[in-house]
């Protein structure tokens, strides 16, 4: 279970949370809304401690990780899985190397082994093709489905956190990530997704925060954020009824 | 004015904390030396025929004029000897970190900038890896062992370069020229080029390193970067390379 205690955070002068608190399951589907800027991305890198708060508790499974060295940090990262915005693939390495990156530091698997299994998640992504591919030479699209296998190759994480993983794309590209996240959320493992994609976040999760001004002005399900009088919530839900008349 | 030396101040500790873990890195595990090897084919084949088409002109243009200037003065046959104490000593270690800094200087910085832009350095973080022994150290290990050699080089074509020029244009003696060099060829002048490449290829990884990995603020800050990590090593570089001049010299006995 993941648990902000007030966390507050800053970059330079900037406040981004402020005395934020909230808790999330780890069996849960939930996304977090908000404007450019307003901190979900800093929510995801706190979760697993690529930042430090500069006040508050960040709690995983009952441990206060806020103090923790990197080293100690590791046990708590094997925990989730990351997959950043544009799926920040190592660009020197080929699709393979990349899937297998986390496969050679974790585990003592043999090439042809390794091989086998980075065939086998580029299967189920429907990217076996591409497996001597370059980054470069990949969709959007297919970024994010390389990043997604390549964060679950060497462990079976609790948890998903998805930064912005739809942004970006188009519609069917959009669409396939959305049935791959729901896929992988089947088999086990909730989620947390950041965006400012309202219809992809309807798709995808059952709880929904909105954050504003470093603080969560909303925290429901979807029929209570269809009915929020939140002036900045009804903004965000106006994409789903363009959505919808589109 | 107080912030920015309060800035000023963090940023040099960061400095020196990170070329301290770099360096620290060499003996610790894990060692990445696939990305060693990468690292130095970059900095050393990559580098190697800009540094040989610079100092084969510089040692060329440097004998043209100590040529005219000697002549003058007939002096002319100390020509190599003072072209070669020149390019030994001083002009082929600072020439060749110059170049250095600029093409590999610029490269690992701007290389680092973009991954953490991308989101790759948090991305090795996440998968538990040590981005400074992992980035790092294979690059300040690279610097510190390519640029001497690509010194050495360099000197040699240099001299050529003067041999050319001496022998062809000014009409000197080929043979005298040689000897000339091979008089200079003492341990003291030998050794005081020879330190002078391995601080500044630490410097010059140490600080595009730094620079790179403290990137912020999309492609803007991505120039800046850049922009900062080439000029801080060539400030670094010549500074450096007064104080181990002055060093070198009262070491190794010289009389100023």
């Amino acid at each position: 279970m993941i648990e902000f205690d007030r966390v507050s955070f800053s970059y330079g002068n900037r406040l981004v949370l402020n005395d934020l608190s909230f808790s999330v399951h780890e069996d849960e589907r939930a996304a977090i809304l908000g404007g450019s800027g307003d901190g979900k991305t800093t929510v995801l890198k706190l979760i697993i401690g690529l930042l430090r708060p500069d006040s508050g508790k960040i709690l995983i499974d009952g441990e206060d990780i806020t103090e923790k060295t990197e080293d100690e940090l590791r046990d708590i990262r094997i925990k989730f899985s990351m997959v950043f915005q544009d799926g920040a693939l190592f660009d020197s390495l080929s699709v393979k190397e990349n899937v297998a990156f986390p496969l050679r530091e974790y585990t003592s698997m043999t090439e042809e082994e390794i091989d086998r299994k980075v065939r086998e998640l580029l299967r189920r992504v429907g990217l076996e093709e591409a497996i001597g591919h370059m980054p470069e030479e990949l969709s959007g699209g297919m970024h994010r489905r390389v990043a997604i296998m390549r964060s679950m190759a060497a462990f079976q994480p609790k948890m998903f956190l998805y930064d912005e993983a739809t942004t970006g794309l188009d519609p069917v590209s959009a669409d396939v990530i959305c049935k791959l996240i729901l896929d992988i959320s089947e088999q086990g493992g909730g989620f947390i997704i950041v965006t400012h994609k309202v219809f992809d976040a309807f798709r995808l999760a059952n709880r929904f925060m909105f954050l504003k001004g470093g603080r969560i002005v909303f925290d429901g399900d979807r029929e209570a954020m269809l009915g929020s009088n939140i002036p900045e919530v009804r903004i965000f839900l106006r994409e789903l009824s363009i959505n919808c008349n589109g | 004015m107080k912030k920015r030396i309060k800035e000023f101040i963090s940023d040099l500790q960061d400095f020196y904390l990170l070329s301290f873990h770099g360096l620290m890195g060499v003996v610790r595990r894990p060692f990445y030396f696939k990305d060693m090897i990468e690292q130095m084919d970059y900095a050393g084949s990559g580098s190697l025929f800009i540094i040989l088409l610079i100092s084969l002109f510089i040692g060329m243009a440097l004998s043209l004029q100590l040529s005219a200037e000697l002549s003058r003065l007939g002096l002319k046959m100390y020509t190599g000897k003072v072209v070669g104490i020149s390019i030994i000593r001083e002009i082929g270690p600072v020439l060749t970190a110059l170049v250095f800094a600029g093409r590999v200087g610029s490269g690992i910085a701007s290389e680092l900038g973009s991954m953490v832009l991308g989101h790759q350095v948090d991305t090795l973080r996440v998968f538990g890896v040590d981005p400074v022994k992992k980035l790092v150290t294979p690059r300040i290990l690279s610097a510190i062992l390519m640029l001497p050699v690509l010194t050495i080089i360099g000197d040699c074509v240099s001299l050529f370069g003067a041999y050319y020029v001496a022998v062809f244009v000014s009409h000197q003696s080929g043979t005298f020229f040689w000897s000339s060099i091979r008089d200079i060829l003492i341990y003291e002048n030998v050794l005081a080029g020879s330190i002078k490449p391995f601080i500044f290829g630490s410097l010059i990884a140490c600080i595009s390193c730094y620079m790179g990995l403290s990137t912020k603020g999309g492609a803007i800050g991505l120039r800046r970067t850049t922009t900062r990590a080439v000029v801080a090593s060539f400030i670094a570089i010549i500074v450096a390379d007064f104080i181990l001049t002055r060093v070198l010299l009262y070491v190794l006995g010289f009389s100023v």
